[in-house]
Parts: structure tokens; sequence; C-alpha cells
């Protein structure tokens, strides 16, 4: 038997707790067909107007939040379904109106090396600029908001609900931020001056100014990298690679926290070549010192044709990033793998031991490995207040 | 657990009977008589138009309309009366769904007057009131576009499906989706879209207009919505209920769609009635041709949106693109 996976008595309790914590934890607002608020009608009144896209000719307008680069006619929407061209003036229709509110410890995001062992007071509004056919989170991400069940939840009640359950960060998640960004900008820019942070959960396909002016905001950003080839973005996601490319890119010239999750599926994304030039891109563009993270693909939505990942699949990327020289790479959705915990570098013991979303152990101090005083990069200390 | 053979196979058989896909497998073994496919029927497709139709005032003329839509349907059928007609589309046990568009608001929305005067006539016939449903995808855009909502059992019903999607999803082609509610109740369907433009498919006629009965129609806009809308059409939600396309082009629209923009709306004054829906919007489709070209307007494929998903209807076999093959009607 594995000894990383012998658990003591209050190892499986805390794990237990965790794991029911987590059940309890499916965004609260999933089905829909209980009673859907109205949106505002025709009319802009009550509606929060998209702070990027450009005017056209005969009241069309051009979003520009990503790279879809949506030309929308006049009443129409963009791929992304939340947001509507009303009159030339382009709104969001989900602002201030989240379908999915949950307190989520940070390691369900997953980020690993972002204050280990907190919540993150979690939520989403409908809609995605991408189509992924093995979306996790279907029923809120590919629904128009009309469609969805939501609250409205202002930005300031977003922060002072995370200060009042004890949550350091507001997360970003279940759908895709970038959708719904004047949403997550305002909260974003709310929670910072309380000292409590944001972080982004996304594809990353999204444009480079929208990003940084963001990011002045943001304490850390987990980025989906669905694959390493165009053809897989743009046959099972309706997206294209290079622009997430450049995302991550830019991450690093701003120099924010970031991770990245690959959920690697049989036979579309896994070949040991395609690791091997993601890891290796990584490792030259992004350092060695990024969290990847390889997670395990269970069938949902469109595709459901494939089984689950081997777990012996998720152990040879694992090998393979590790051979690319990369320092801290994890295995996702299979509770108990030696890969969910954070090994030191230098000294090669155990740092942050993980069960699921429970923290086993921490031997970290002051960002340092306590065995040998390796520093291990992250962000091990709450944000202060902007 | 001992099972003969014989208690599996009848156990097997129940299950598929309960299952979900049982009633599309059926749909698609035992084709409703009164849908359209290509092979039994000859593409035609009959215009109505009357100046008179339309009072100075803008006001509807409903005699005048109840006998465009009778004289068409005549034609169409080849009956006597307009009774006979109605009944060689639709039985009085079917539940019957009149798809509008409601989506531009009451200007540019399918006109209330023709379909109280369609659903009358399927009264007149036999079909219980409550079987009649006038819907699109919101009820709150049929209640801006002047429709009366009603849910209840005794009455003509008319909402919009709003949250009342199928959990599961529906694939056909390129299109993967939950249907609504509506549509997958329904036994047979009318569509009365409009006549006008669209800023990306070209056209918004009979075939966009099952756009409405989906819920992710965003995700289908790319390339001018082609393949996309064709393969929606090719559902058997859809292709197998079909027995009417009227293109509603009382007041028409030929640029700046599909929002209402009453620079380029005119008075087209009639209506295209066709049992075959690609004929129907090929023909919808040159009357706008004609009229951009009238007004000094490119066509639509100088344009930059030709109407690719009406070529790509009749290649999925759904009906008759060419303008020379299309019997075309004027009454």
């Amino acid at each position: 038997m594995n000894p990383d996976l012998i658990l003591n008595r209050r190892s499986f309790l805390t794990v237990l707790a965790a794991g029911a914590w987590y059940l309890s934890g499916i965004p609260f607002m999933r089905s829909r067909s209980v009673c859907a608020q109205s949106l505002p009608d025709g009319s802009a009144e009550g509606l929060h107007e998209v702070m990027f896209y450009r005017k056209l000719e005969d009241l069309k307008i051009e979003c520009t939040v990503c790279p879809k680069k949506c030309r929308v006619a006049d009443l129409e929407r963009g791929y992304c379904g939340n947001k509507e061209n009303r009159g030339g003036t382009y709104f969001s229709l989900v602002y201030g109106r989240a379908c999915a509110v949950h307190v989520d410890p940070i390691e369900k995001k997953p980020l690993f090396h972002y204050l280990p062992g907190t919540t993150a007071y979690s939520l989403a509004a409908a809609g995605c600029n991408f189509e992924c056919r093995f979306c996790q989170n279907w029923e809120i991400a590919q629904y128009r908001p009309e469609q969805v069940q939501s609250i409205n939840l202002s930005p300031q009640t977003v922060v002072d609900q995370a200060a009042s359950r004890g949550s350091l960060t507001i997360a970003y998640t279940y759908s895709e931020p970038v959708v719904f960004y004047e949403y997550m900008y305002d909260c974003a820019r709310s929670g910072r001056t309380k000292g409590i942070g944001s972080i982004m959960i996304s594809n990353g396909f999204i444009n480079e100014e929208p990003l940084v002016r963001l990011c002045q905001y943001l304490t850390a950003v987990k980025i989906d990298l669905k694959a390493f080839t165009d053809s897989f973005y743009r046959t099972y996601c309706s997206g294209e690679l290079e622009p997430v490319l450049h995302t991550l890119t830019v991450l690093k010239r701003i120099g924010i926290w970031f991770e990245i999750v690959v959920l690697i599926i049989p036979s579309l994304n896994d070949s040991p070549d395609e690791i091997r030039r993601m890891c290796r891109w990584i490792a030259e563009h992004l350092g060695c010192d990024i969290p990847l993270h390889f997670t395990r693909f269970r069938p949902l939505y469109k595709l459901t044709n494939l089984p689950p990942t081997p777990v012996k699949t998720l152990d040879a990327c694992h090998r393979i990033a590790t051979d690319a020289g990369l320092r801290y790479v994890y295995v996702g959705n299979v509770i108990g793998h030696p890969a969910e915990s954070t090994y030191c570098p230098s000294c090669k013991r155990v740092v942050i031991k993980r069960m699921g979303y429970a923290i086993l152990e921490n031997n970290l101090k002051g960002g340092k490995c306590i065995s040998c005083g390796f520093p291990i990069p992250g962000v091990w200390e709450p944000p202060g207040k902007l | 657990m001992d099972q003969t053979r014989r208690r599996f196979l009848k156990t097997a058989a129940m299950l598929a009977a309960a299952s979900p896909l049982s009633v599309v497998a059926r749909m698609v073994n035992d084709p409703s008589d009164g849908a359209f496919t290509p092979r039994t029927h000859k593409a035609s497709v009959v215009i109505a138009r009357r100046p008179s139709v339309i009072h100075d005032n803008g006001d509807i003329d409903h005699g005048v309309l109840a006998s465009m839509i009778a004289s068409s349907l005549c034609h169409m059928t080849g009956t006597s009366s307009v009774a006979e007609a109605w009944r060689s589309i639709v039985k009085p046990s079917e539940i019957i769904g009149i798809k509008v568009n409601a989506m531009g608001g009451r200007p540019i929305a399918t006109h209330q007057t023709l379909v109280a005067i369609v659903a009358r006539q399927l009264i007149a016939v036999g079909v219980p009131e409550k079987n009649i449903i006038i819907w699109d995808r919101l009820t709150a855009e049929l209640e801006r576009a002047g429709y009366t909502i009603s849910r209840s059992n005794t009455g003509i019903r008319c909402f919009g499906t709003d949250t009342e999607y199928e959990p599961q999803i529906e694939t056909a082609g390129s299109v993967g989706t939950c249907f609504s509610r509506i549509i997958t109740q329904c036994d047979a369907l009318i569509n009365i879209p409009v006549l006008k433009d669209h800023d990306l498919s070209g056209v918004s006629l009979g075939l966009k207009n099952f756009y409405g009965a989906i819920h992710n129609p965003n995700k289908y806009h790319d390339n001018g919505c082609d393949p996309f809308i064709a393969d929606l059409n090719t559902h058997p939600y859809i292709k197998q209920k079909l027995r009417l396309t009227i293109i509603d082009g009382l007041r028409a629209q030929y640029n700046g769609g599909p929002a209402y923009k009453q620079q380029w709306q005119w008075p087209y004054g009639g209506i295209i009635v066709s049992r075959d829906p690609v004929a129907a919007d090929a023909v919808g489709t040159a009357c706008i041709e004609e009229k951009r070209k009238e007004q000094g307007l490119p066509s639509l494929a100088q344009a930059g949106r030709p109407p690719l998903h009406i070529k790509t209807a009749s290649a999925r076999g759904l009906g008759c693109d060419d303008l020379n093959k299309i019997t075309i009607l004027r009454v």
C-alpha cells in the first residue's frame, strides 16, 4: 500500500469534513427551471454598460473584451450570450446578478500556492466565450442569463458577505468571468479597499488591455490551458490557442501570481509529444516556478463518449513536466495521489500535504520550507488594503 | 439473479419505451403524414399581396388578411375551402404550436392579427382552443410585441419558453442544444416569421426563426449562421413537426435587421406561404433582394452576408432553394 495514502484518525476526519464541505458546495443555483428573474426590458434602465467595446455604423458595436471580437447588431448578443446591444450601446445583462455563490476552499480552484487552507467566496454569472464540449458547469456557463436562476448581489454586498464569512478572497469562477468583466472588476476593486483579494478562474481568452487593467485589482489568476494545439481549441472549445498563450505571457510580465491547469482528456490532448511541447513552452516563457496541475477528465456535457482519464496517463504527464524542469507539478481530481502535495525542490520533503481539498500539513514558514529554508514561490500572506 | 432471456428482452423493451430517446425514435420512424418531405411534395410557394391590407392609419384589415390566408392555403393545397385546406395540414386532435417572431418589438414582430386569424381558422376546423400555443423565446418579448399572455388550460395559450428547456442535450449536425419544452410537446408547428433582413445570416425568415427554440442560439452565429441554421432544422422536433410556413410580410424590412429600423421598413402588404420551408425562405430572400436593388443597396452577398443557410438547408434535404424549380403562385 502506498504509504502516502495511509491516514490517521485526525487526517481521516479532516478529509471527511472537507469532502462534506465540497458536496455542500455545489453552486446553489444550478436549476434552470425554478424562477428566473426577468431581465430589464428593452430599455437601458438598470443595465450596466460594457467597458470594452467600440461603436460601429448603423448602431452596431464590436466587443473588445476578448479575442472573439463579436460584431453585434442592434438587439443582438455576442457569443457569450450575456451582453446585448440596445440601440448601439452594449450592455452587460449580468452585472450584479450572480447565478452561483458559495464559499469554497482555495484548493478547489485549484490554487495551491495561494493562501493554503483559506476560503474563497466564489461567484459566477451566466455565460462563456467558449463552448467546451466537456464543460463542467454547462448548466450555467452555456446558458443565457434569463434562463438561469440568479440573485441580485451588488459588488459591495459581495465584499461584505466575503468578509462576514471569513473569506480572504473573492473568486470569480464556475463559468467564465471574462464575460462578466464589469461585475468582476467592480467587486475586485471594492474588495481591495477592505483587504480582500480577488482571483480569476479563467480560460485566459481575454484581450491584453482589459487584462492589464483588471490585474491591478486581482491578487491571483488560474488559467485553464485546454490543450497545446490550436486545432483542439477550435474543434472542442470554439476558441484559439495563441491568445491564451499571450495571456500567460502578459500575466508573467505583470508579475501577478498565477497557476495553470490542464484537463487531460484521453486521446484528445494527452499525447506525450503535446505535453512535452507544452511543458517546454511553459519553462521557456513562464519559468519553472509556475505551478502546473494536470487534472482528471470525467465525461460531461457533449463529450460523454470518452472514459475518465486513467491515473497512469496523469502520472506520465507529471513525469514529462518534471523532466522539463517544472518544479511544482500536481495531479488533480485523484484523491490521495502523492502529487496533490507540494514538495520542496531543494530537500524534497513535503511542505504542504494535501488530501482532496484538505490541508493535512503545512510546513512553510514565511514562504520557506521549514526543513531547509528554500523559498517556495506563491502568495502566502493576505493582501493589504489598496 | 436468475433472469431468463425472455424476461431480459421484455425488460429491455420496457426500458426502451420509457426512455426519452424513444420519443425521438418513434418520430423518426413514423413521420407524421402532414410533415413536408421534398420527395412527396412539389415545392410551391404562394404569394398573396393586397395593398389594401394596411389602412392609412397603419391598422391591418382583418377581412382582407383573412381572405389572403384563405386564398393562399386553397391554392397551395388544391382545395376549395380554407377549412378543407387546414384539414389537409393539421388534425384537430393535435397540439399545434404557432411560432412567431417577437424579438424586435411591436413594429417588427409577427402581426397579432395574422396569428389570430390562423388560430380562428384552426378552431373552425375543430382544433380545441387549448391545443393552440402561440409561442416564442421569451414571454417578455411577446408582451412587448403586444401579445396577450395566457397560460390558461381552457383557451388559446400564449407564452414564451423562458426557462423551460429540456434538460438533455440534443444533437443535430453541428448543433448541440437543449430544446424548448414547448416545441417538444407540440405535435405540429406552424411557423410565422417576419420578412426581414439579418445582420449575420442575410435574412431572418422561417429557418432562422427556430433559433428561438433553443437555449444557446448565441453559439451559432459564426460564418453567417451556416451550417447551424440548416442543421438545427434537420432535428426531428422541427423537421417532422413543421407543417406550414407563413412569412409575415405585411410590413417587411430590407436592411438593418433584425432590430426594427424605420428607415428600411416597407409596407410589402403580403404573405408568403409554403409547406416547403426552404422554398419559402428562398422566395422571401428574393423579395428582399429585389427591394434592396430598387433602393440602390448592394445585394446581400455584396454586403458580405449571403444567406448561405438556405442553400445548405436544401443540401440537407429540407426543401428546394432553386427559384427556377419552385412553382410560385401569386394570388
